[in-house]
């Protein structure tokens, strides 16, 4: 689908397209077709925009260059700063769990189903290419030491959520609901006062908070704030019996035992509920003790 | 492997993620930032016991804008209007003087005992400075810039480039700066030829050297700038300069007494002659501190040249701040200068001399100025500041030259576009 499409629903219209490798629906509840169609192309220029300019995936833009540096300082733009600043604040206060260095693990952990699991040496091996403490940034400079690199994917598609949202509440005071692959955000009430009906997967740990209510099990009433997975599904290893999660504990290198399959939080931004579920994971078997104390409406899957 | 018990890190991430994406909202928003309007008008009024003298108006517009991250453009427009009139060099008399315009083609006539001044002094000026500034590196910064000014008898066009470096966890600064400007003087009349005689009356022309000549000015700069603490910040600069060319004032003359102090009969006024160069040095070293919220500046430079001037300026300003944006600023100044080796208020007859001025720019001289500044700052960023000063300016030793005191009204206002 190259093109965002446009379907007329009840009261709403619903837009569609593809970014970060995920389907990508945004709801709006305004009156006029012409109106949506141009806000679901904003949305869509957005969305590509923060995938062009953060994949890791792809040559030309700046985490390329950073990472292609050889331990030379890369001069960034304001955004990427904030992003970073971002990063190095979500490092500290989750005590090294969060480090978007981590990407060098999958060098050796490729989690297929299958039974590879790689020597201890090894992992051990790659841990002082690991570590957001052994990168220097001072802004606007960031300094990744050769044999690093930094991967903005895992805040990625959440921020690309709360940007969207940002940009289209420029453009009205309708109420949206931003839903890129899962990770999604509402804007506040609609015109009858209610909010939008989420699906998740397992909500029989549902703890209502302030802000957005619990109705039925498996739908979630949205006003207003964002909410993220974090999951598992197919991607693990399985040997003697033992399942290695694809969450990987960045601070040793291995990955996360018993952690959920996946966490579903609801925050205040998207932003916000994807590093909750993010961390949730990486505490593993503390998944929910994590986000009991965080006071969070939370649905964890194990 | 997660031993501690977790953590509450809801708060802290909730502030974070606000402020990374109001962060980004905010700079995305204002996609290009703004440009900020600095504008000023300055009325500065001169006048002496007797007369009023050089009055001036100068409007300034500066406009800088943030081009790219830490890259700016700034663009300094002003315009000077000089009317009234300015001390010739001739001393008074008890007898009244008549003296040719700079043209040659009229005279004009001072009472005795007053300060001969030239009623012809006019000027306009006009000038441009447009200078780049850009990180070149995470630590070094450099600024480029360029400047061209205009008046009716001078044209002043220069190049600049400033390199600085931080060190120490950006708490040290070392800057260095070169500066080349090549100016042409265009004096009424042509440029007399030094030390020759002035013409009392229109009928004679003055030697002439040329109508167009050149001066150059060089300027080296190195500083450091260092935080001393969270609220104190030092800087200290030496500059090294040097003047080449023509560097008399077209329109300056001195007297010529015998040895009873009165006039000579013939040729009373020869035209100045300064040296053809100029090496100049200065030392500048700059405090400023913040209290609670109030900031003190203080600075203190000395200068010296070949001409043998030496220079003291002591600057004190204090910005109190009296709440919700409204704050004075008092200001001292006091200056004070050693003669130039060749100043002579008047010459004995028969002297012979290689240079000779009779400026009081280049005689002893003390200044002062006194001043209060009052502003208002807004929430948009736009500021309004009024400012009063009153300088008083006196020829020291024994120069017959009244003191000059002028009044100064300033205004400001600063916004963004």
């Amino acid at each position: 689908m190259q093109n965002p499409s446009l379907e007329k629903a009840k009261g709403y219209w619903i837009g569609r397209f593809k970014a970060m490798a995920s389907p990508c629906e945004i709801l709006l509840e305004v009156k006029k077709a012409g109106e949506a169609r141009q806000l679901v192309q904003l949305a869509s220029e957005e969305a590509l925009r923060v995938e062009r300019k953060f994949s890791r995936y792809r040559q030309d833009n700046l985490i390329y260059q950073i990472n292609q540096a050889q331990g030379q300082p890369v001069k960034v733009d304001t955004e990427t700063a904030f992003l970073l600043d971002y990063a190095q604040q979500c490092y500290e206060m989750s005590e090294g769990l969060f480090d978007i260095t981590s990407g060098v693990l999958r060098e050796i952990w490729h989690f297929d189903g299958s039974d590879h699991i790689p020597a201890a040496a090894a992992v051990a091996a790659l841990l002082p290419r690991v570590g957001w403490n052994k990168l220097k940034w001072q802004r606007p400079f960031l300094t990744v030491p050769a044999g690093m690199e930094i991967d903005l994917g895992g805040i990625g598609k959440e921020y690309a959520v709360d940007r969207t949202a940002q940009q289209l509440q420029q453009h009205t005071d309708a109420s949206l609901l931003i839903n890129y692959g899962g990770d999604l955000v509402a804007t506040g009430a609609r015109r009858d006062g209610s909010g939008w009906l989420v699906g998740v997967e397992d909500p029989q740990h549902a703890v209502s908070s302030p802000g957005a209510k619990q109705t039925a099990k498996t739908q979630y009433e949205l006003v207003r704030g964002g909410i993220a997975t974090s999951g598992d599904a197919r991607r693990y290893l399985l040997k003697d019996g033992v399942r290695y999660s694809h969450i990987l504990e960045p601070r040793n290198g291995w990955p996360v035992s018993n952690a959920p399959h996946s966490v579903t939080v609801a925050a205040g931004t998207c932003t916000e509920a994807g590093i909750l579920a993010t961390l949730a994971m990486l505490h593993g078997e503390a998944a929910e003790e994590f986000l009991q104390q965080q006071e969070v409406t939370y649905w964890c899957v194990r | 492997m997660q031993l501690k018990k977790p953590k509450s890190i809801r708060s802290a991430l909730a502030v974070a993620t606000c402020s990374m994406l109001s962060g980004v909202s905010h700079h995305a928003t204002a996609e290009s930032t703004p440009w900020e309007f600095d504008t000023a008008l300055l009325y500065y009024a001169e006048s002496d016991a007797d007369n009023d003298r050089v009055t001036v108006v100068e409007p300034v517009i500066r406009a800088r804008k943030e081009i790219a991250d830490e890259e700016f453009l700034t663009f300094r427009f002003v315009f000077d209007s000089l009317t009234g009139a300015s001390a010739n060099g001739a001393t008074p008399q008890n007898t009244p003087q008549t003296f040719t315009t700079p043209s040659g083609e009229s005279t004009y006539t001072t009472n005795a005992n007053q300060t001969p001044l030239d009623p012809s002094f006019h000027d306009a000026r006009g000038a441009i400075n447009a200078e780049w500034e850009l990180p070149l590196s995470r630590l070094t910064k450099g600024i480029f810039s360029a400047n061209f000014s205009q008046e009716y008898d001078y044209t002043s066009m220069g190049l600049a480039a400033t390199l600085s470096r931080d060190f120490n966890n950006r708490n040290t600064t070392l800057t260095g700066g070169l500066s080349y400007n090549a100016d042409t003087v265009r004096p009424v009349g042509g440029a007399p030829e030094g030390l020759s005689p002035m013409p009392t009356t229109t009928a004679v022309k003055k030697t002439t050297i040329g109508s167009d000549l050149d001066k150059n000015v060089a300027d080296l700069l190195v500083g450091v700038t260092q935080v001393i603490n969270r609220n104190t910040l030092m800087q200290l600069n030496f500059s090294y300069g040097m003047d080449d060319g023509y560097l008399s004032d077209p329109y300056k003359i001195f007297s010529v007494v015998d040895n009873t102090g009165s006039l000579v009969g013939t040729d009373p006024y020869l035209f100045e002659k300064r040296p053809d160069s100029r090496a100049r040095q200065a030392i500048y070293w700059q405090t400023v501190h913040q209290f609670t919220k109030d900031v003190i500046n203080f600075s203190y430079r000395y200068y010296w040249d070949d001409w043998g001037i030496a220079s003291h300026t002591l600057d004190l300003k204090y910005r109190a701040e009296l709440g919700r944006g409204h704050y004075l600023e008092p200001q001292l100044r006091y200056y004070t200068q050693s003669k130039a080796d060749f100043y002579y208020f008047d010459t004995p007859d028969g002297s012979t001399l290689s240079y000779a001025s009779a400026d009081y720019r280049l005689g002893d001289l003390d200044t002062s100025t006194i001043g209060l500044k009052y502003g208002i700052t807004q929430d948009d960023n736009s500021e309004f500041a009024i400012r009063a000063a009153m300088y008083t300016q006196s020829s020291g030793g024994d120069a017959p030259f009244p003191d000059v005191t002028a009044n100064i009204i300033q205004f400001n206002y600063s916004f963004n576009f």
